[in-house]
């Protein structure tokens, strides 16, 4: 079965194959717009080859080759039509004077008619080529005289659909008979001669061969012997000429005149079947033929010359990809005449500059197609390897822990083995074992860190690839500029205009849309710009900051109440679903969300009804949802603070807006809106930003992103008094912030000794043992020990509430789930180690063997967990329910 | 074998004394046709009949003769024998298409008249209307199947028109209608050759070259020759070219003179050459077969120079020429005396058959030839003296072979 998502997939993210196909399909499209008019095709296919033919240095004759022709004297003498005794009279002539071959342009398809010597001349010539042996004729199917002394030869020449005459054909079919080429049988005959083994040229491939014809392809311009002088030195037993003329040579003789010329060659000149093939003839005999590519071979040429001319256009953007493409098409060029002037072999020129045509056309057509399916792709691919991250991630938080746990076994083991020599022996076993079970587990770790490296880096890439693919037109780029204008997103950052670009396209449809960026990236704006771009924009916008509700009135705010429900409700009141009905809600800062009010959210989100407070009655309403966030939903959902079934509701169109540091070219324009308005407010003169206040604008990192450039702005503005900005306006703003920027690090470097650094250390790595130990310079067991310490104590200060004390560690609900998971292992493993003790004493006992490395202060969490472990076990015995709540 | 040489010898020499006969007549036969077809290449219209040969003489007999025949159709208008006979008498004077007009009306009054088609037939030949005669050919063998020109003739057309099978049917219905047609065997013996039935051709072509057909004597020298259908025997064919030759064939001529030229050539490890002169000298050997009551005396005797000895005045001077011809120098020597002295009342002095072997072999390299030759130029025998001209027949000789020449001559 095929996969097709996945070749799907792997079609649109390879550029080869995308290259390749389209160059096939443009073959296709070549081919077939070519057969509408065959005959301009060809012509347009062989004008480089016609042209150089005309125009190139004149070839040479064989001096090899004989040709007795007919001329006025002979016309006088043996009349229109010769007598085939005279005919006899010569090739037997020619055959003792050592002729290597002898051809005639004569026919034996009639009978001598009585004034030309009747039979017995026909008998003549039987008898002379039988002494001649073999000798060449023109082929006719309705041969009269018979003899197998005769070759029959044609003389055919393919005309294409242009009518010019290119190519004889080495083999043709007369009457279901195969017959050969006159001059191709000649050249073998004498090749023959000079060397009996020599294989014939038709058996060696039989397809039609290029006419290379001397000057410009008429019998005027090949040197022929008259006739009559032939006959002169029969007569006058002219020996020493005749062996001159034809001694080793291959002659031909022409006895009929030249009436027809049928044959146009592309020299211009119109020549008959018979010249043609005496060019052939004196072409193979100097060795100088002309080739061409096979019908595959146009085809292959055809399909490569798309293919990287469609990679050209693909692989680059704009102007520069034409340029790319046109010396594609420029080197073929060159390369078509290069082997055409060197080599003699002709390459096709129609197909491929056609197909090179349609593959500029459709190149185009499928760019536009493909950058948006493109950009999903990347965006699920983003989306999978995040969640592999996440997965990663938790593997290597167990794989840290049972390390860590492992250690504590070992360090057991060792203590034991230093009190009890007897056990010394089976211990150093154990102790190799759980060495090697340290090792592997390690190595698992290190593993599974490489893996999380390697997915980071994917995700990276993958960002970076999703902020380049696809390039949108300027045309339409520019239209999009303008309609953010309208909406007042000001930009000019193709990556924010392509997202606009789809928010319009996704704005049309019914679904949710989550919108995700840094504070100040501009969520709102994009929230309104769905809300006005939708069917929905005549109707009410609603904008809810969840962050800024209190949790106690979430469900009256959200969704209204009835009179009297709770106290103060002095009226009923209509939540913000409710005002929104028709129109749409924007749900700002929707990470903020408690887990209890996410649950309610959702109910109205799948619904589309709720209950106002104190109400009996459902309310129903037609609202679409936006929502945004600063904060990773995904993560979120792994870590436990999100619902995982709010998130894939919220989920329907997700846009992730660049932080202005990515698009820094756009701060300028920004500036001068921002300035505008200020300006306006103030009732001033809109002032100017000088070059210097301009870089330290582009250059400043804005974690605030616009909103904190607006703020930087309006301050600039207000303590300046010229009609110019200078760096000093700002100076002031973009120190101090740098300078906190620097400061910070500095200042969260943790006090070693102080738990509180310790945590505040960990916080920052995201619970990363490894990293956090780098940091402080210690070993990682050390940080182990102090979070497990830490734990212990939030464990105790909670009362045993392991989600409240998590809490309390993670500090950031982004780390809640790490904390969970190692808090929960740390826990599960003291309880593992006091479980075989009778006593609390005695598991004290044990635990300060095991837990040895952990600091005092922390110990006395150890040892009020424990107390209150045997304690509880005490009171609820037998049932050792544990007083621990669940998480 | 060599009674049929004998046979053809006798003929032959028969034959050298009487003028040659046209060949493009075939031998009839019978007498009883009324018009002899034409057979070979020229057509009738180029036959004694023709205007242009004709004297004022015979033109006047020939209009008198066609004014008595045009007066017999007026006294017998729907007499056909009278249409016929001025038919014949038009054609004669080379009037095709009266005498095509007067058969046609013979033929409306009497349709069954076979013989008045074959006459139709033959002059649309002479017209090359080759479809038309070919039709009134069939029409005239359905009416009389044992005519035999009409079968002759039907074959000549079926040819020209491109049918060779019935050509071939026709020619060999002609010769079981007639075995002893020369003419027919040569036809059929010519087309079976050109559809590569060589031995059945070689077999009617030496019958109808005994039957004396020049053309089929040349082609059978030519098998000889080459060796198509018969065991290759080069003094054969100089037997059957000669004999050719005597008839007056020039490409007879032509092909012996080829062949002396190679005996001559200077080429002396030539194979061709030593084969030549080995076939001429059989060749003359050949000749004593023809008379077996005489044998050689010594190896340099001839038949001719004993036939001289013995007084046969019948066959002596033939033979010697014969024998010059293929290149005997015995031969030659005595027949420069026989040109020189004559020989009483059988040959006179100067005798230019003599002169033209000379003259003839001397061009083609005989060295004898050529020294005989200067000494009658030099010396005027027969002729006004020519030394120049005695000089250049000595061209291409040895001093030594000159010298008695010119010491003769007076030159040096």
């Amino acid at each position: 079965m095929l996969d097709w998502p996945k070749l799907r997939r792997l079609f649109i993210t390879s550029l080869s194959l995308q290259a390749l196909t389209i160059g096939l399909l443009a073959a296709l499209c070549a081919k077939a717009v070519w057969t509408v008019a065959p005959a301009t095709f060809t012509a347009f296919d062989w004008t480089a080859y016609d042209t150089w033919l005309r125009h190139r240095a004149p070839t040479a004759v064989s001096p090899s080759l004989t040709i007795v022709a007919r001329d006025p004297a002979s016309e006088e003498r043996f009349g229109t039509l010769l007598d085939r005794a005279l005919l006899a009279q010569v090739i037997t002539v020619a055959h003792e004077a050592g002729a290597a071959a002898i051809g005639v342009d004569h026919r034996l398809d009639h009978a001598s008619p009585a004034q030309l010597g009747g039979a017995a001349s026909d008998a003549l010539l039987i008898e002379a080529v039988h002494t001649a042996a073999p000798v060449v004729f023109v082929h006719d199917p309705d041969s009269i005289l018979r003899s197998d002394a005769a070759i029959l030869g044609h003389v055919v020449v393919s005309t294409d659909p242009d009518h010019v005459a290119r190519q004889i054909p080495l083999l043709t079919m007369v009457e279901a008979q195969t017959v050969p080429a006159f001059g191709s049988i000649l050249y073998d005959l004498s090749q023959q001669q000079a060397s009996p083994a020599t294989k014939s040229m038709v058996t060696e491939r039989a397809a039609p061969t290029l006419v290379n014809p001397v000057g410009n392809g008429s019998l005027a311009v090949l040197p022929t012997i008259p006739l009559s002088s032939v006959w002169e030195a029969i007569q006058h037993h002219d020996d020493e000429k005749l062996d001159g003329w034809f001694k080793g040579k291959v002659v031909v003789i022409l006895p009929n005149p030249m009436t027809q010329s049928p044959w146009l060659l592309p020299t211009g000149q119109s020549v008959s079947g018979m010249v043609a093939h005496i060019h052939l003839l004196n072409s193979l005999l100097t060795d100088n033929r002309l080739c061409q590519v096979g019908s595959v071979g146009r085809y292959v040429t055809t399909v490569l010359l798309g293919s990287i001319v469609t990679w050209c256009l693909l692989q680059f953007r704009g102007s520069i990809s034409l340029l790319f493409a046109g010396c594609a098409i420029a080197i073929y060029g060159a390369l078509m005449m290069t082997m055409l002037v060197g080599l003699h072999l002709v390459l096709p020129v129609a197909l491929p500059l056609t197909a090179a045509l349609f593959v500029l056309l459709s190149t185009t057509a499928w760019t536009h197609l493909t950058t948006g399916q493109r950009m999903v792709l990347l965006e699920r691919d983003m989306l999978r390897v995040q969640q592999d991250a996440a997965a990663v991630r938790e593997a290597l938080i167990l794989r840290e822990n049972r390390a860590e746990a492992l250690q504590e076994d070992l360090e057991a083991a060792r203590s034991a083995a230093a009190q009890s020599a007897g056990q010394q022996e089976e211990q150093a076993r154990t102790t190799e074992a759980l060495r090697s079970q340290i090792a592997e587990t390690q190595g698992q770790e290190q593993t599974a860190r490489q893996q999380l490296e390697q997915l980071e880096r994917q995700l990276h890439d993958l960002r970076a690839a999703s902020t380049e693919a696809g390039a949108v037109g300027d045309a339409l780029l520019d239209q999009l500029r303008n309609e953010c204008r309208q909406l007042g997103i000001i930009t000019q950052d193709p990556t924010l205009l392509r997202m606009f670009r789809d928010v319009k396209k996704g704005a049309k449809s019914p679904l949710t849309v989550l919108l995700l960026g840094e504070p100040g990236t501009g969520k709102e704006l994009f929230a309104k710009a769905v809300h006005r771009l939708s069917s929905r924009g005549s109707k009410t916008f609603i904008a809810v900051n969840m962050a800024a509700i209190s949790p106690e009135l979430f469900e009256s705010e959200l969704f209204g109440h009835m009179k009297g429900s709770f106290t103060g409700a002095t009226a009923d009141r209509r939540g913000y679903f409710e005002l929104a009905n028709h129109g749409t809600i924007f749900l700002d800062e929707i990470g903020d969300l408690r887990l209890d009010h996410q649950s309610k959210l959702l109910r109205v989100l799948q619904e589309q009804s709720f209950y106002r407070v104190g109400a009996t009655t459902p309310t129903t309403v037609d609202v679409r949802i936006v929502a945004a966030t600063n904060r990773d939903l995904q993560r979120g959902v792994s870590e436990g603070w999100f619902r995982e079934d709010l998130y894939f509701r919220l989920k329907g169109l997700v846009f992730r807006l660049p932080p202005l540091r990515e698009r820094a070219h756009d701060i300028p324009i920004i500036a001068e809106a921002c300035l505008a308005e200020i300006a306006t407010q103030m009732g001033r003169a809109v002032p100017k930003l000088s070059n210097d206040a301009l870089r330290v604008l582009t250059e400043h990192d804005w974690p605030g992103n616009v909103r904190e450039l607006r703020h930087a702005l309006e301050r600039a503005v207000a303590l300046s008094d010229g009609p110019v900005l200078t760096k000093n306006s700002f100076y002031s703003e973009a120190v101090s912030t740098n300078e906190e920027q620097r400061a910070t690090p500095a200042a969260a470097l943790p006090d070693s000794a102080s738990d509180a650094a310790v945590l505040t250390c960990l916080r920052q790595h995201g619970f990363d043992m490894q990293v956090t130990a780098k940091t402080l310079g210690w070993d990682r067991s050390t940080v182990t020990q102090r979070l497990k310490g830490l734990c212990f104590q939030a464990l105790v200060e909670s009362n045993g509430d392991q989600a409240k004390a998590a809490a309390a560690i993670a500090g950031d609900p982004s780390h809640l789930r790490t904390v969970e998971l190692k808090l929960r292992d740390y826990h599960g493993h003291l309880m593992s180690v006091i479980e075989p003790f009778g006593t609390a004493d005695e598991a004290l006992h044990d635990c300060k063997r095991r837990f040895k490395n952990l600091p005092d202060r922390h110990f006395v969490s150890v040892a009020h967990l424990v107390r209150q472990y045997f304690r509880q076990n005490s009171d609820l015995s037998p049932s050792r329910t544990t007083t621990l709540k669940p998480s | 074998m060599s009674r049929r040489l004998l046979l053809v010898t006798i003929l032959l020499t028969a034959l050298i004394s009487q003028p040659p006969v046209h060949p493009s007549f075939a031998q009839s036969p019978d007498d009883q046709t009324p018009f002899a077809p034409p057979s070979e290449s020229p057509p009738p219209s180029i036959d004694e009949s023709h205007p242009s040969e004709f004297t004022s003489r015979e033109l006047e007999d020939a209009a008198t003769m066609l004014a008595n025949l045009r007066g017999n159709v007026r006294l017998f208008p729907d007499h056909s024998e009278a249409r016929l006979k001025l038919a014949q008498g038009l054609y004669r004077i080379g009037d095709l298409d009266a005498a095509i007009d007067e058969c046609r009306v013979a033929i409306k009054l009497n349709p069954n008249d076979a013989k008045a088609h074959l006459q139709l037939g033959v002059i649309l030949m002479a017209k090359q209307d080759w479809r038309a005669a070919a039709s009134v050919l069939k029409e005239a063998v359905r009416l009389d199947p044992a005519m035999t020109h009409a079968h002759y003739s039907l074959g000549s057309v079926q040819y020209s028109l491109g049918n060779v099978k019935a050509a071939i049917q026709s020619y060999r219905q002609a010769l079981e209608l007639q075995p002893h047609f020369p003419d027919a065997r040569y036809r059929l013996a010519l087309l079976l050759k050109l559809t590569n039935r060589d031995q059945e051709a070689v077999q009617l072509m030496e019958d109808a070259a005994q039957g004396g057909i020049s053309q089929a004597q040349f082609f059978l020298g030519n098998a000889y020759k080459s060796g198509q259908g018969v065991e290759k025997d080069l003094s054969l064919a100089i037997f059957w070219w000669t004999t050719a030759v005597a008839f007056g064939h020039q490409p007879a001529a032509d092909a012996l003179s080829k062949l002396r030229r190679q005996a001559l050539s200077s080429d002396h490890k030539d194979r061709r050459r030593q084969d030549a002169l080995g076939a001429f000298h059989a060749y003359r050997d050949k000749l004593w077969k023809g008379f077996p009551n005489y044998s050689r005396t010594d190896d340099s005797e001839t038949l001719g120079t004993r036939l001289l000895k013995e007084n046969r005045a019948d066959y002596a001077v033939s033979v010697l020429l014969q024998e010059s011809y293929a290149l005997s120098d015995v031969a030659q020597l005595e027949l420069a005396k026989l040109y020189e002295t004559g020989w009483g009342q059988h040959l006179a002095p100067f005798d230019k058959k003599i002169l033209t072997c000379f003259e003839t072999t001397a061009g083609e390299g005989f060295v004898p030839a050529k020294t005989i030759l200067a000494r009658i130029y030099g010396k005027g025998i027969g002729m006004p003296q020519d030394l120049p001209k005695a000089k250049s027949a000595l061209k291409g000789l040895s001093k030594l072979e000159m010298k008695p020449v010119l010491d003769e001559l007076g030159l040096q």
